[in-house]
């Protein structure tokens, strides 16, 4: 049997000129039964290259492994833990329209209250600034037309005598 | 992300990778499963990343560095044991190597330097290309050809010797 091929495949293997295919080649070679003797030194090379690849790891890593990560899952999913945030959020957003709504309410309140007061306190006050705003808009008017002025303003002047 | 389909078949190729920098199998079980579960924790970010396996291939060879460094007094006491290769019996991490002769290859690759030994392990072992080992080991390709070429070399002067 010519080994020419396998000889020069083995050359440019241990000169990193070799494809993986060409390398898969080579260790196929050597896990057969055709192995002259002046090649036999490679033997354990190329075997050894196909043996350690069946190094792994047991199932009891998988075990471990997985429980860690089912721990941590059913941490991440539970409800009250993955809703934390949103309840806080929907919270925050309660109290700050329930303090919103208070404060609102109060402040019309105050306001409505000190406007009824002023009309129950004052009521002359208030009739008094109606016919004034009645007399300035009086006032207005006539300035816009002043070739009446003197009508309008007399019988004010004779009211105040 | 599935952590069964996605993240856990890379156990073993990770593992062989630790162990053939660390030489210590509790060391390297430790270190696989660190990285798988950092791997599931960042799942978004890991479900943008094409090559899954190169990128957890190169954590895993970062933190077995990180490890090696902070345990340096135990790892030149072991590799003075590996040195003395006349008498060297099975260590306790070669449990499926059994054959003595093969053995012995696997002590020898252990005594390479770990640049060479990695990328060794990546070519010979797991089959990657020169451009999957350049990426993992963060060097050129043409440094992982000059690694895979000293290393191979070693290997070869020193199986005439077996």
């Amino acid at each position: 049997m010519n080994y020419d091929y396998i000889e020069q495949l083995i050359d440019r293997y241990f000169s990193c000129q070799t494809s993986l295919q060409e390398e898969q080649i080579l260790r196929s070679f050597f896990n057969g039964n055709d192995v002259p003797g002046h090649l036999m030194q490679y033997v354990e090379l190329f075997q050894y290259e196909d043996e350690a690849k069946q190094e792994s790891l047991g199932s009891d890593f998988d075990e471990r492994i997985l429980s860690i990560v089912n721990e941590k899952k059913n941490v991440v999913l539970q409800p009250h833990h993955r809703f934390t945030p949103f309840f806080r959020a929907a919270a925050i957003v309660a109290i700050v329209l329930t303090i919103g709504s208070a404060a609102d309410k109060a402040l019309s309140d105050k306001s409505s209250h000190s406007v009824e007061n002023s009309i129950e306190i004052n009521p002359y006050i208030r009739q008094a600034d109606i016919q004034n705003t009645i007399r300035i808009k009086d006032v207005s008017q006539a300035e816009a037309r002043p070739q009446v002025d003197s009508l309008i303003v007399q019988p004010a002047e004779n009211n105040l005598q | 992300m599935d952590f069964t389909r996605d993240i856990l078949p890379l156990k073993n190729i990770l593992f062989r990778t630790a162990l053939r920098i660390t030489m210590n199998r509790e060391e390297s079980e430790d270190i696989v499963q660190d990285t798988l579960l950092k791997l599931w924790e960042r799942r978004t970010e890991m479900s943008k990343i094409n090559n899954l396996e190169a990128f957890a291939i190169s954590a895993v060879r970062n933190l077995a560095l990180d490890r090696l460094a902070l345990h340096q007094n135990k790892v030149i006491s072991l590799n003075e044991d590996l040195h003395d290769t006349e008498d060297n019996h099975p260590s306790a991490y070669d449990n499926i190597i059994n054959n003595e002769r093969t053995n012995r290859i696997h002590n020898l690759i252990n005594q390479l330097p770990e640049k060479q030994r990695t990328a060794i392990q990546l070519r010979d072992i797991e089959g990657k290309s020169y451009k999957e080992i350049a990426d993992i080991m963060g060097i050129s390709e043409s440094d992982v050809k000059i690694n895979i070429y000293r290393g191979r070399d070693f290997l070869k002067k020193n199986c005439k010797n077996l």
